[in-house]
């Protein structure tokens, strides 16, 4: 059995769980909150994207053109090191609050084209029948078009949320404590690399796992095609 | 602040050429691997598929940091001499791991797609399994993997963005050193390097998207 020591050395990891607990919990809070962000701003975005108005179209367009042609890492660093240094802000950001937001933006522009393409998919006869009942733009959207727009693309947005949850390690660039933050505080104290990535990326798989068959029970109730 | 573009920017150009180099070893390695691990998974046996299978959902259920550092300090911790790769080795295979999984579905995907009839006509006029493959079904294949290649070559010059923390001196890494001298210009520096990658890639996603209006494309698990 010493062999397996050698190699993962488990009583480590036991000595550590606390740690690796407090990650997936911070892993979970910082993937829920920017996920919500994510949604939000995904809606918004889509919703811009269609308009007829060119001002807000394009901006609409670039914001997830850029997002989507810059690495993630350096939508971290300037959200995390410039947006306090604009005068809309009187204090620092903390890591965590810019790691959320740069994480809620760049997963709401990939989210905004995979609603968009939810949105498109509704036949035009359902915002007729809405308009011609005499709804609003906004009722329309709220009470008939965005509910089954959401479950058409419910699949792909959950292999996106997957997505998220993965660059979420990206965060501890910054200094936020999350899952991979505790593989890493196994390294720098032990120098165990073993015990500390392995645990991680089994935490990881986990999840991914969770989200996957998620995915497959959402694309069998709502239809579409489950991606992860 | 035209002082500070103006002195950093040749630090920054010389981080964006090895950002190229990395992108394109990788895309050539990885594709190679992809393109092997895609037409495997069309073959029918569950000794290849299930291993294959796990393989992808391993690689894409963990994220790319752990790759690395799996094999940059966790390989060369085994004992094994070729395991103990330097940074910059490290850093193209994990890479090309990374992406093989991105090219082996979409390989596999658009294989899929051409009619089973062409493969069919293909070994009833007496072609072996191979020369079916690469003389009939591959050919057709190919058109419809422009587009999501496009968009893996993007997620590549994306992810060489994280070597940077094994201390390779691509663009992400040339900014860091660039704001050390610099602390002040934070936004300047940065802002450059985003704009670097943007130039970089948002040329690559617009010939994707013309190739899928001209070709089509291959429909992917995302």
């Amino acid at each position: 059995m010493d062999w397996i020591l050698d190699f993962y050395n488990y009583r480590v990891v036991v000595q550590y769980l606390p740690e690796f607990v407090r990650g997936l919990g911070a892993t979970a809070w910082i993937s829920l909150v920017a996920l919500v962000l994510a949604l939000t701003i995904g809606t918004i975005v889509a919703v811009m994207r269609m308009s007829h108005n060119p001002i807000l179209w394009r901006v609409a367009a670039g914001y997830v053109q850029t997002i989507r042609s810059t690495p993630l890492l350096i939508q971290i660093y300037l959200i995390y090191f410039t947006l306090p240094a604009l005068p809309l802000l009187d204090r620092r950001l903390d890591e965590l609050e810019g790691g959320i937001i740069a994480l809620g933006l760049n997963a709401g522009a990939f989210m905004s084209e995979i609603i968009r393409a939810g949105i498109e998919s509704i036949s035009k006869g359902q915002n007729e029948a809405a308009q011609s009942v005499g709804m609003t733009y906004l009722q329309r959207m709220r009470y008939v078009v965005l509910p089954q727009a959401f479950a058409r693309v419910a699949p792909p947005l959950l292999g996106q949320t997957a997505v998220l949850i993965k660059d979420s390690s990206l965060v501890s660039f910054i200094g936020v404590f999350e899952l991979f933050g505790a593989g890493l505080v196994i390294l720098n104290e032990r120098l165990m690399p073993n015990e500390g990535f392995l645990t991680v990326a089994a935490c990881y798989l986990v999840i991914y796992t969770l989200m996957l068959q998620v995915s497959v029970y959402a694309q069998r109730r709502l239809g579409g095609t489950a991606t992860v | 602040m035209y002082d500070v573009i103006k002195s950093t920017m040749p630090f920054l150009l010389e981080g964006l050429w090895i950002t190229f180099q990395l992108s394109i070893i990788t895309i050539f390695c990885g594709s190679l691997l992809g393109a092997v691990i895609g037409m495997l998974r069309t073959v029918d046996s569950r000794l290849i598929k299930y291993p294959l299978g796990i393989y992808i959902h391993t690689l894409r259920g963990t994220p790319f940091l752990i790759h690395l550092y799996f094999v940059y300090f966790m390989l060369p911790a085994i004992g094994v001499s070729w395991l103990q790769f330097e940074a910059y080795t490290a850093a193209i295979i994990a890479l090309s791991l990374y992406t093989s999984t991105y090219v082996a579905e979409i390989i596999r995907g658009a294989i899929e797609a051409v009619p089973r009839g062409q493969g069919e006509a293909a070994r009833a006029t007496g072609m072996t399994a191979m020369q079916s493959m690469w003389y009939v079904v591959l050919p057709q294949a190919v058109k419809m993997m422009i587009p999501p290649m496009g968009g893996i070559y993007v997620m590549i010059i994306k992810g060489t963005s994280i070597v940077s923390v094994i201390g390779i001196a691509e663009l992400v890494r040339a900014g860091e050193h660039a704001t050390q001298r610099h602390p002040k210009e934070l936004m300047v520096i940065y802002g450059m390097t985003a704009l670097l990658y943007f130039v970089y890639c948002y040329p690559v996603l617009r010939l994707a998207r013309w190739a899928e209006t001209k070709y089509g494309s291959v429909r992917l698990p995302s």
